[in-house]
């Protein structure tokens, strides 16, 4: 069945089968940062961002993602360039293994717009279904509360991701130079 | 190959001979260290700062590539699934492949029975040649030990329908009589796992009769006969530890081909590339110079990969279908038929004069190995070797442990490597002790713990050259004092409610870097002509920051900016030769490699300094991207020398370095825990308000990384402390298939945990270091026990603590 998907602000028109999970088809398609790390639905590492809404892909069939708005890590920021909440995770050591991240920086992304101060339990609540086996939590834990200075506090980072890639186009809203990221 | 004649350094069983005791006069205090190794924390630019890790900029934009991201360079991939066991014991007696073999999108099926299954015996064990682990296993089986031995193996178009025919194949069995439990097992009567020619390279005080795979010990002194004297008491304890599993994200993946070359080429996540290709070569008898095992960025490890686990059912299929074949384990796999911590019991014996004085110590353990016997004798020795010359000043020490086959899945190497068995009963048992005397638990261990100097002839003795050694780094003192600090012990304040009591429990731990005597690392270093660096390494960073420290090693010695260094580790066809990254050897044994190949390639970008500026090499220095001269500030670029080595007029020379490090010592790393834990006396609930450890890992080459291992490590250890592990139903099953069901603490159930790195300077390792990442593995459960005991006074010995036990042993007090 062909379905439609928005992938960090690339329309793509996709061949799967109605059943098969969304983690799979976007790693079809190339958005390898999206990770399965359990069979199904528990530990975090395929978190997307579905209409700015965190959820895991490999639990979602994709017909149910069918029209729908998606931000993968590859849509926020580049190598040379980094999303302020990546940036974070980056000078706290947060970073081990790297299996886990992608999907904790979609989680933390979702909670910095609902949340732009949260507390440490508010932030440990926000990551409870993003197992990580190699941090212990605690560096992670410190890079989401600096990452939330950062993005909203005073003199806040202003780059958010280099240009957009023919692959991995950002969010308009995310270009950079246009609207800082909130 | 090991026999009952030979026994390995990391676990045999040789008794303290004279031998033994001439050997220590080699390990002087005096230790030759070379004048660099031993920079002031002002003189070093690259090492013991916390540099940005090398591979971050890739995973945080999720570009990095782990073994299942190569899936879509490879058309025509094919997927594997694997059929395992439905029962715990018995024999196949039939495979019907018919109807998955009528499937679309299936190549290929293969059996115990197929002509390209293996049927050489092998351990999955990634240890050095030869394994001190019985060959005990085969790819595909025929007896099956467990549920979940795999038994058949499909190849199919795609995932789903490999899967899909693996549950067509129809098993047939003759059950056997199963033992799940280790003291079952060891009974006379009970159920046998092997047969007399089931097993090669049988490992010492093996006897397969009462299911014991191994049999080990070690003494120095005469514990016997101190435990008899009148003037001491015998304390005795026995504790009980939890089948954990490493529960990696990356769950064990690899993919396989034949390129056109004609060569194997396997793309995996491991801990141990270059003991995978020398198993897989004696498995398929392919010759080790055509295998070639590439790791790609690794999602964890923990010792869980410090195996063959999987490579051989994809290479198997791969050469049967003549395509690229992909296996990537499930989840289920993972918790059912991957490896884990050996569960274990250890009893815990001490003789202690009146005065407070320890006059013997005596560990035994009994480890459930599970079906097969990787890592079985060796994880056992640990138990002892580790925890115990923590108290180096006791004169009677022994240690023996047997261990089992039970009808459960196969244990295996995991972060801290039996020293977490070992440490829960020591720390356990010498905290009660110290109370039953009303000595203060801490001056109770400074009355007898190692510092430097100190002939710790207790980690010899288990025999193997060069585990005795001298103690020539030591920060414990200083990890207790910053811990008593950090955690509050000196003004503890109670709650409010009268039914809530807190308490601090702590707990020392010592751990080895690398195996003394058993270790090979190797590195080379190249220079371009634009003065940068191409840095090969056998060394594997399993996502711990290796690959950084090793660019932060050669950066310091090179005097060059980190950006310049480019590393490849871990590929046989590329890299030099490595044990892997186990037993804390990476930073120490690796590491050393690399500063050696940057110390060779230094001597030849001097003698092109020299050239250069027209000074003598004696003269020159190498930083800051330069070579310079000491006398007159004379300098050149780094370019200029790469150019000029490159492309010059009357001589040319590719300027390249060359490391190898192997050595006798293995320094331990200590770590002082602290555990702080509110208890309620009437429900038993208890939560843990903080954990703090303080560890000396010598140097710390990136102290942010360094940090980031002793928390995780710490967490990993909490899990042990709280968390029910991987339990069985009736029939052998393993109760846990999913991260829900294992039941470990989300960072919401987390406590706070704080690290504290405490300086100070080993002179064998590279710059100062010693290892870090599984001392704090070692230390949660019995801090957490001593806690909840000083809280209100109930002894949890047996893991995990829950509210269910306190009750039941407050319960019992009253």
């Amino acid at each position: 069945m062909q379905f439609s998907l928005t992938v960090n602000g690339e329309s793509l028109e996709i061949e799967a089968a109605p059943d098969d999970d969304l983690a799979s088809v976007l790693r079809r398609e190339g958005y390898t940062g999206v990770k399965c790390g359990c069979d199904g639905g528990v530990c975090g590492a395929s978190k997307v961002l579905i209409e700015g809404s965190a959820e895991m892909a490999c639990g979602k069939a994709v017909r149910e993602a069918d029209g729908a708005t998606i931000r993968t890590i590859e849509g926020f920021g580049s190598q040379d360039d980094l999303h302020p909440i990546q940036q974070a995770f980056v000078d706290h050591f947060a970073v081990q293994c790297g299996f886990c991240i992608p999907g904790m920086i979609v989680q933390t992304k979702e909670l910095l717009e609902e949340t732009p101060n949260p507390t440490e339990g508010e932030v440990r609540e926000a990551i409870d279904d993003n197992l990580c086996r190699c941090t212990g939590y605690q560096k992670p834990v410190e890079a989401i509360l600096d990452a939330a200075e950062r993005v909203h506090g005073d003199g806040a980072v202003a780059t958010d991701g280099g240009a957009p890639s023919e692959s991995t186009a950002h969010e308009a809203t995310d270009r950079p130079g246009e609207t800082r990221d909130t | 190959m090991t026999t009952e004649d030979d026994p390995k350094p990391d676990g045999g069983t040789a008794s303290h001979t004279e031998q033994d005791v001439a050997a220590l006069e080699d390990h002087p205090l005096e230790w030759d260290e070379p004048e660099n190794n031993n920079l002031a924390p002002d003189e070093r630019a690259s090492v013991s700062r916390p540099a940005e890790k090398d591979d971050d900029p890739k995973l945080v934009t999720g570009q990095a590539k782990y073994t299942a991201d190569y899936e879509t360079q490879f058309p025509g991939l094919a997927y594997a699934a694997v059929v395992r066991s439905e029962i715990p014991h018995g024999y196949v007696t039939d495979v019907d492949t018919s109807a998955a073999e009528e499937m679309d999108g299936v190549r290929t099926v293969l059996t115990p029975w197929s002509e390209e299954t293996p049927d050489a015996k092998y351990t999955s064990a990634g240890q050095s040649y030869p394994e001190p682990s019985p060959w005990d296993m085969n790819v595909l089986n025929e007896h099956v030990r467990y549920v979940g031995d795999p038994i058949a193996a499909v190849a199919a178009d795609d995932a789903e329908t490999a899967r899909a025919a693996a549950e067509r194949i129809a098993v047939e069995y003759e059950e056997d009589e199963y033992v799940l439990d280790p003291e079952d097992a060891y009974s006379e009567d009970a159920p046998q796992l092997f047969g007399d020619d089931e097993v090669e390279n049988e490992i010492v005080g093996h006897d397969y009769s009462r299911n014991r795979m191994s049999q080990i010990e070690g003494e120095i002194g005469d514990v016997d006969e101190t435990v008899d004297r009148d003037d001491v008491h015998v304390h005795e304890s026995e504790w009980e530890t939890i089948r954990q599993s490493h529960a990696q994200i990356e769950t064990h993946t690899t993919l396989a081909y034949t390129d056109e070359d004609d060569r194997h080429v396997l793309v995996t996540s491991t801990q141990v590339p270059n003991h995978t290709r020398r198993q897989l070569a004696h498995l398929f008898d392919i010759p080790i110079r055509d295998i070639r095992v590439s790791k790609p960025r690794v999602g964890g490890g923990f010792g869980g990969k410090q195996a063959m686990v999987v490579e051989p059912i994809p290479l198997a299929l791969s050469l049967a279908t003549d395509r690229p074949v992909i296996y990537e384990a499930t989840r289920e796999e993972e918790f059912s038929a991957m490896r884990s911590r050996h569960p274990m019991k250890v009893r815990a014996r001490t003789a202690v004069t009146d005065d407070g004085s320890i006059e013997a110590l005596d560990l035994y353990a009994l480890s459930n190995t599970g079906a097969y016997g990787s890592h079985g004798m060796t994880v056992a020795g640990n138990v002892g070797s580790k925890p115990m010359p923590l108290y180096s000043k006791v004169p009677n020490a022994r240690f023996k442990a047997d261990i089992v086959h039970t009808n459960t899945p196969q244990t295996g190497a995991m972060r801290g490597y039996g020293a977490p068995q070992g440490t829960l009963a020591l720390e356990g048992h010498l905290d009660e002790v110290a109370r039953d005397l009303d000595i203060d638990p801490i001056e109770f261990r400074q009355n007898h713990y190692m510092e430097v100097g100190d002939l710790d002839e207790i980690a010899g003795m288990m025999g193997g050259e060069g585990a005795e050694r001298r103690i020539r780094s030591c920060g414990l003192d200083e990890c207790i004092e910053r811990g008593k600090e950090a955690i509050g012990w000196d003004d503890l304040e109670q709650p409010d409610e009268a039914q809530l009591h807190r308490g601090i429990g702590m707990a020392l731990s010592a751990q080895g870097t690398g195996v003394a005597g058993d270790e090979l690392g190797a590195a080379q270093l190249m220079m371009n002509e634009d003065g940068s660096f191409h840095l090969h390494v056998g060394g594997v960073d399993i996502g711990t920051g290796a690959d950084t420290a090793f660019i932060q090693i050669a950066a310091e010695v090179l005097g060059c900016p980190e950006t310049d260094i480019v590393i490849k580790s871990s590929d046989t066809d590329v890299t030099p030769f490595d044990y892997g990254a186990y037993a804390s050897s990476t930073t120490y044994i690796s590491g050393m490699a690399v500063k050696k190949a940057a110390e060779d390639a230094k001597e030849r970008i001097l003698y092109w300094g020299s050239k250069l500026i027209e000074e003598p090499e004696s003269n020159l220095e190498t930083g800051n991207g330069k070579v310079y001269s000491e006398e007159t500030d004379a300098s050149v670029d780094l370019e200029e020398i790469g150019y000029e080595a490159a492309y010059g007029h009357d001589e040319r020379e590719h300027i390249l370095g060359k490391g190898t490090h192997c050595t006798e010592e293995s320094p331990p790393p200590f770590a002082a825990q602290f555990a702080d834990v509110t208890v309620d006396e009437e429900t038993g609930e208890f939560e843990v308000n903080k954990l703090v450890v303080a560890v000396d890992c010598g140097v710390a080459i990136n102290p942010g990384m360094a940090e980031g291992q002793v928390e995780g490590a710490n967490h990993m250890s909490y899990e042990m402390a709280v968390c029910e592990g991987i339990t069985f139903d009736d029939d052998g099953r393993s109760a846990v298939t999913s991260f829900d069901e294992y039941d470990w603490p989300t960072a919401s159930e987390t406590p706070p945990i704080e690290s504290i790195l405490v300086e100070t300077h080993e002179p064998t390792g590279p710059f100062g270091a010693k290892s870090v990442a599984e001392v704090p593995t070692n230390t949660v459960p019995p801090a957490l026990s001593n806690a909840v005991r000083e809280a209100v006074g109930v002894r949890i010995t047996d893991m995990p603590i829950t509210p269910e036990k306190i009750r039941a042993a407050l319960e019992d007090d009253e």
